[in-house]
């Protein structure tokens, strides 16, 4: 294409007044409740106390690099979309003890984004509609580059710090499922219902965040000595402290104990963009066939991993889900409609097809001079549809950070889980903003 | 530096108890370390909620057109007799009941059911002036919405202060019925047949209090309670 083809492309994005949702931002919306958003949140700390004011002009800066950030949702007849939003903000505010508040497509000036501090802590949250976590973690670092510069930092370009002079990529805006999704079949959804960790629900609206802070190169080392790959060793530590939850608790029968994981499809796929591109994976085990052993554990995890975790069939995965968004019939129904249906499906289906979340971000590439400045990174899925918990992982250099969240009382989950890290000879640090009632 | 001494992990300074299990956490030497900033903050927000103006002034407006349009044409065309009243008297009703959904939030729940009553008594003698007879509307139509009304409040009131569990709910649903049956006989039986008495509403009654007495029996007793929560959760 010639330059000024580009340019025409490039402009035709830019200006464009509205964007459809990707596949995945469909189901979102529609699980949407008064005490329910999908909302995540990613946090950088700094080594230094952020200054709002020059936080905010970062922000102010930054967000109309990012149009799909910076959108407002709107419904349609048959679909919702995003389009621009152009009203104040988003503003920079203290932090809450709440954090991952539902958010109401209405409320805040109609933003789906929210930017926080607290001391040297930089948090951003998006709902889930936007864009999945690399995409938020672009926007995040890169208005972490900009405020660093403000401050009078050389900071680099690079990695996942975009240029905010360019114009956005049109990849970069792109729903990338509909160019991937093309296998000749589609493979049959999993559907088995999962054992669900009961607890006592926190009062509206709390979400109890545990926070485990531990060295990458430890855990790595751990992992290498069961064979597996620090999210295998991870998903299979989490899979054992749920057998066992469902072994010690009451129950009339056991059931498969499942992890619901998202996979990066940007691994996979060459593409470029900054809205959700991920696919669910649900290892796990059957504890009815019998007593697992941790080594067997991370064995059929590891096993799983390399069965499905390939390029062929996550597309044959993103084909399926395709699938339902390309049929006429579907297309036409009303959103009212579409809306009741996928609700229905999720709460009665796919809610119940794993016992708890599990997300791993990996190392967070950030450009060379921008390190210094940066002391930790954490990440939230935030706050679970059901009763469970989900469980976060990211790490940046040697420091690794596993958050749990989750909207009950309990911390049996978490409880085990760390337990078995530092049995397996992991340091753990605990943080936390549980208030413990006597 | 502390750590939990069930679970071996190494706890945040700021932390009193272990998150993980709830275990007190006491460095004597680290004393001066609970000063140091907290890694979350403590104070917590209320979640911002939407206001729904736009929804109110729509409902408004289609409420007075509607009661507009019926008024022309019980003017102009339709002229028997004063039909439209009802009608108009149904949307300030709407009106009522609608008010602290879509316009006024913040309206206290007790105001807003007293608020409802009125409105269904005004509403009842809009229907009176249309109808020949009014008798009934004085000899038991406002006394029945009284009651029900203060019933009401009495029943979010137990929903509000009292404990909160489904078990309890049930109790307190359960009673209001039993109540509103007996007091409905009264009220009519008051108009119809100019005496006092309990007939069917008994029954009703009967059944209420061995529910009642059923419920409040598993809620007096933590085993039995227990035993129940486990076996009917959902």
């Amino acid at each position: 294409m010639s330059k000024k083809g580009i340019a025409t492309a490039v402009d035709a994005v830019t200006k464009k007044d509205w964007y459809k949702l990707d596949l995945s931002a469909i189901v979102y919306p529609t699980l949407q409740r008064r005490d329910f958003s999908s909302v995540y949140r990613l946090s950088l700390l700094l080594k230094e106390d952020i200054d709002p004011e020059v936080l905010q002009k970062a922000i102010d800066m930054t967000m109309p690099r990012f149009p799909t950030y910076k959108a407002a949702m709107r419904k349609g007849l048959f679909w919702r979309f995003l389009e621009p939003n152009h009203r104040p903000g988003p503003f920079v505010q203290p932090d809450v003890k709440n954090p991952c508040q539902p958010m109401s497509f209405k409320a805040n000036n109609r933003y789906l984004i929210r930017f926080y501090y607290y001391y040297n802590r930089i948090s951003f949250e998006a709902h889930h509609s936007l864009g999945d976590g690399t995409g938020g973690m672009c926007v995040l670092l890169t208005v972490t580059a900009t405020y660093l510069r403000l401050l009078g930092k050389d900071i680099e370009n690079g990695g996942m710090v975009l240029d905010i002079r360019e114009q956005p990529d049109p990849e970069e805006l792109e729903d990338a499922y509909m160019k991937y999704a093309n296998a000749k079949v589609k493979p049959p959804r999993p559907g088995e219902k999962t054992y669900r960790v009961r607890g006592t629900k926190e009062p509206f609206y709390t979400l109890n965040i545990i926070d485990g802070i531990m060295s990458t190169s430890e855990v790595m080392k751990v992992a290498k000595s069961y064979n597996a790959t620090i999210t295998e060793y991870l998903n299979a530590v989490l899979i054992y402290a749920l057998a066992k939850r469902q072994e010690e608790g009451f129950h009339m029968r056991l059931k498969p104990v499942k992890i619901a994981m998202p996979v990066n499809l940007r691994r996979f796929f060459p593409a470029k963009t900054l809205r959700n591109f991920i696919t669910m994976i649900y290892p796990g085990i059957d504890p009815r066939l019998g007593e697992y052993t941790f080594e067997e554990i991370v064995k059929h995890v590891h096993n799983y991993m390399q069965y499905y975790v390939n390029e062929k069939f996550l597309r044959g995965d993103i084909t399926t889900n395709a699938a339902t968004t390309r049929n006429t019939f579907i297309r036409v129904v009303p959103l009212f409609i579409k809306d009741f249906v996928v609700r229905q499906f999720y709460t009665k289906v796919q809610d119940r097809n794993s016992s708890a979340g599990l997300t791993n971000m990996g190392a967070l590439p950030v450009p060379e001079s921008m390190r210094p400045y940066i002391e930790r990174v954490d990440i939230c899925m935030g706050q679970p549809f059901s009763s469970r918990t989900n469980c976060a992982i990211i790490s940046f250099g040697d420091i690794m950070t596993i958050n749990f969240a989750s909207s009950i009382i309990e911390a049996d989950v978490e409880r085990h889980f760390f337990r078995k890290l530092v049995k397996d000879g992991i340091h753990v640090k605990i943080e936390s903003n549980r208030e413990i009632e006597d | 530096m502390s750590y939990c001494v069930n679970c071996g992990v190494e706890l945040d300074a700021t932390i009193k108890d272990c998150p993980l299990c709830n275990t007190p956490v006491i460095n004597p030497r680290e004393l001066k370390e609970a000063q140091k900033r907290t890694p979350f903050p403590v104070e917590k927000v209320p979640v911002e909620m939407v206001k729904r103006k736009d929804m109110g002034l729509l409902v408004s407006i289609v409420l007075v057109a509607i009661a507009v349009t019926c008024a022309g044409l019980n003017l102009f065309v339709f002229k028997q007799n004063y039909w439209s009243v009802a009608v108009i008297g149904a949307c300030l009703l709407l009106w009522v009941i609608l008010l602290p959904e879509i316009i006024y939030h913040r309206l206290n729940v007790y105001l807003a059911v007293f608020l409802d009553g009125l409105a269904v008594i005004v509403y009842l003698y809009l229907l009176t002036w249309l109808t020949e007879s009014n008798e009934w509307f004085y000899g038991v139509g406002v006394e029945i919405v009284f009651f029900i009304t203060i019933l009401l409040e009495a029943y979010i009131l137990c929903l509000r202060v009292l404990p909160k569990s489904i078990l309890t709910y049930a109790l307190y649903t359960v009673t209001a019925l039993g109540i509103l049956c007996v007091g409905l006989e009264l009220l009519i039986d008051k108009l119809v047949r100019a005496e006092i008495s309990v007939d069917w509403s008994a029954i009703m009654a009967t059944i209420c209090i061995i529910i009642d007495v059923a419920l409040i029996c598993v809620l007096s007793m933590r085993r039995l309670r227990n035993a129940v929560r486990r076996r009917l959760h959902f």
